[in-house]
């Protein structure tokens, strides 16, 4: 059991501060970027007409992302953030079946990745609204209804960050803690491998999923 | 157990704290699902609208939602400034 | 006279409320959701009085699922009662309370949540006879997946009993068992009943178009899966109290402020919980009756469950806040 918060970390002092990396969460973030520039090589190598077995799988993933920017958004707009929600997608998917495998562990299980995934996502939303209503039709919405709400949705848009971090933190962590509590009640007969499944393919992906979602939902409510 | 002042006051702003967050989240989190069950009801009787209804989906969770960001606004006060 | 034995009445106290407790609350959960089963199967015996043997049957395997809720609150209350607790501290009386507590308030939700499915089954099959088969299978999935909230309370109570916690301070260390019992408790009554609200209307819809039961079954498991998140975020909350040290502390504001972390994260899945059970049966109704249109409506039900859980995200933010932090 003592393996539950056990993390390795690199400190570095920087001038009387400490900043510490997390090592085994970048490894493993490298390990997916491994996967997924190797995966996306081997899908557009020698693409064509009659496409080969990988390069089905990469369309399948582009085409379904790119349809769903397209209804949230519109046309125009989904061929500027389409490649971003695809990919922001793969990365995701990635990263939650990661813990499958022995010896890995999810990305997303530690804080950190969430938390900069749903930053990113703020700050491109608020971007793309700033840069179709105007920096003024902006700033006046947060005025909306009475001036005196504003610090109210202030923080209303900024619980936006904390609740799709965490739900994605939670879910992965959770899960692994569930994992790891009944597989050492059980003596790792039967039970793991399913809860394995259901928690990592089965919660990952839909997990995966509704991030994506949001980020596009974020987006939209900006833009509109 | 020594039981003084300002440490009676810090428990019970954390228990307040517990408190308000917790009991105010049911509320909200009903209130969003039942919009989202109508939401879904509408795009089952008329899919072609399915993006409109989304968006009308998200900005009546949103005002539902701020009774959840009152007591996160209190459970916070609480906490820190208390 | 040693330590253990100073403690044992204490402990025996404090594991007899327990028991009371977890029995007691346990069973209002299989209660009602039996009856709103066996109120259902006799509506549609009197609709379809030529299949009343299929429709008994359908109740009674119904009922068998439902019942297993306070089944495990039978288990834990029994293990209250009986087990020998030799050389415990004083903490194990507050981990014993705490184990009563979550199998009590856990079992509430799933109990009544795995009614739904039962009823709905039963009204189903005496519209369509012929779906008999389909409706029961769906049936045991949506009302076994319900359990999990319950199951998840058991794992908590099970580890509150189990575990040692020779070393830890006094202090503060009851108030965060007690709270890891209420945090997975709590909360596993919003997920348990949401889900049943989910696979009550899947079996309603199956009866209404047979033909749709791959769809409707694969949007009441997502959907089911994610009103769970809020017992997720209890149950993770639960673990960080039951493994995190906490420093030795006789200040009345350490203890109370994880058991404010527990209250909050229980406390604050219930809503979301439901809502999210009732995004899903908005969802799994309207595939049965729009099945083409099943992408648009699993998009939009997890949008609108992702939104309406962000308060629950906000409890735990809270309790997270409130263990670390404060």
């Amino acid at each position: 059991m003592g393996e539950l918060g056990l993390i390795h970390q690199l400190i570095i002092p920087v001038f009387g501060y400490t900043v510490t990396l997390n090592l085994e969460v970048i490894l493993m973030t490298w390990i997916v970027f491994a996967i997924l520039i190797v995966f996306g090589i081997f899908a557009t190598y020698k693409k064509g007409v009659v496409p080969r077995p990988l390069q089905v799988i990469g369309e399948v993933f582009v085409e379904q992302f790119y349809h769903l920017t397209e209804d949230a958004l519109d046309r125009e707009m989904a061929k500027t953030y389409g490649p971003l929600i695809v990919s922001l997608f793969l990365f995701l998917l990635l990263s939650n079946w990661l813990g499958l495998i022995p010896y890995l562990q999810e990305p997303t299980k530690d804080l950190n990745t969430p938390l900069s995934l749903g930053v990113m996502g703020f700050a491109i939303a608020h971007y793309a609204g700033i840069k179709s209503k105007g920096f003024k039709a902006y700033i006046m919405e947060y005025f909306q209804p009475i001036f005196f709400m504003m610090p109210l949705n202030l923080i209303g848009e900024l619980a936006k960050i904390v609740s799709i971090s965490f739900r994605l933190f939670g879910n992965i962590m959770g899960g692994s803690i569930i994992i790891l509590v009944v597989s050492y009640l059980t003596y790792n007969v039967v039970l793991p491998p399913l809860l394995n499944a259901f928690f990592g393919l089965f919660v990952g992906t839909i997990q995966a999923f509704v991030f994506t979602m949001l980020t596009v939902v974020y987006i939209s409510v900006q833009v509109k | 157990m020594a039981i003084e002042g300002a440490d009676l006051v810090k428990a019970a702003a954390f228990i307040g704290a517990g408190l308000s967050m917790g009991l105010g989240a049911i509320g909200p989190g009903v209130g969003e699902g039942m919009v989202a069950a109508k939401a879904c009801e509408a795009i089952g009787k008329n899919p072609r609208e399915a993006g409109l209804l989304t968006r009308t989906m998200l900005v009546g969770q949103a005002v539902s939602e701020s009774t959840g960001i009152y007591s996160l606004v209190i459970a916070l006060l609480l906490l820190f400034v208390v | 006279m040693n330590m253990a034995t100073d403690f044992e009445p204490i402990i025996r106290l404090s594991a007899y409320i327990g028991g009371g407790i977890a029995m007691g609350l346990g069973a209002v959960g299989a209660a009602i959701g039996e009856g709103y089963t066996a109120a259902e199967a006799n509506m549609a015996v009197s609709r379809n009085p030529k299949i009343s043997g299929d429709i008994f049957k359908n109740m009674l395997v119904g009922q068998a699922v439902a019942e297993s809720a306070s089944i495990f609150a039978l288990v834990i209350a029994i293990l209250l009662l009986f087990l020998e607790t030799p050389s415990a501290g004083e903490l194990k009386a507050a981990a014993l309370f705490g184990a009563g507590l979550c199998m009590g308030f856990g079992a509430i939700g799933s109990g009544v949540g795995s009614g739904f499915p039962g009823g709905n089954a039963c009204s189903g099959i005496s519209r369509q006879p012929a779906a008999t088969s389909r409706l029961t299978t769906n049936m045991l999935i949506g009302s076994a997946v319900c359990q999990t909230p319950a199951i998840f309370s058991m794992v908590v109570a099970l580890m509150l009993i189990f575990m040692d916690f020779g070393k830890a301070p006094t202090f503060p260390t009851w108030a965060a068992l007690i709270g890891a019992g209420v945090s997975t408790g709590l909360a596993a009554i919003g997920s348990g009943y949401g889900g049943g609200l989910a696979a009550g209307a899947s079996c309603e819809g199956i009866a209404r178009q047979p033909e749709s039961v791959g769809n409707v079954t694969t949007i009441m498991l997502v959907g089911q899966a994610v009103a769970q998140t809020p017992s997720i975020f209890g149950l993770l909350v639960s673990f960080v109290l039951l493994f995190k040290s906490f420093p030795e502390s006789t200040a009345l504001s350490a203890s109370m402020a994880l058991l404010a972390a527990g209250l909050s994260t229980g406390f604050g899945g219930i809503g979301p919980g439901i809502g999210n059970g009732m995004a899903a049966e908005g969802a799994v109704r309207w595939v049965a009756r729009n099945t083409e249109h099943a992408g648009d409506l699993m998009r939009t039900m997890l949008v609108g469950q992702a939104v309406s859980q962000s308060t629950a995200i906000y409890a735990m933010v809270i309790s997270l806040i409130l263990i670390f932090v404060v």
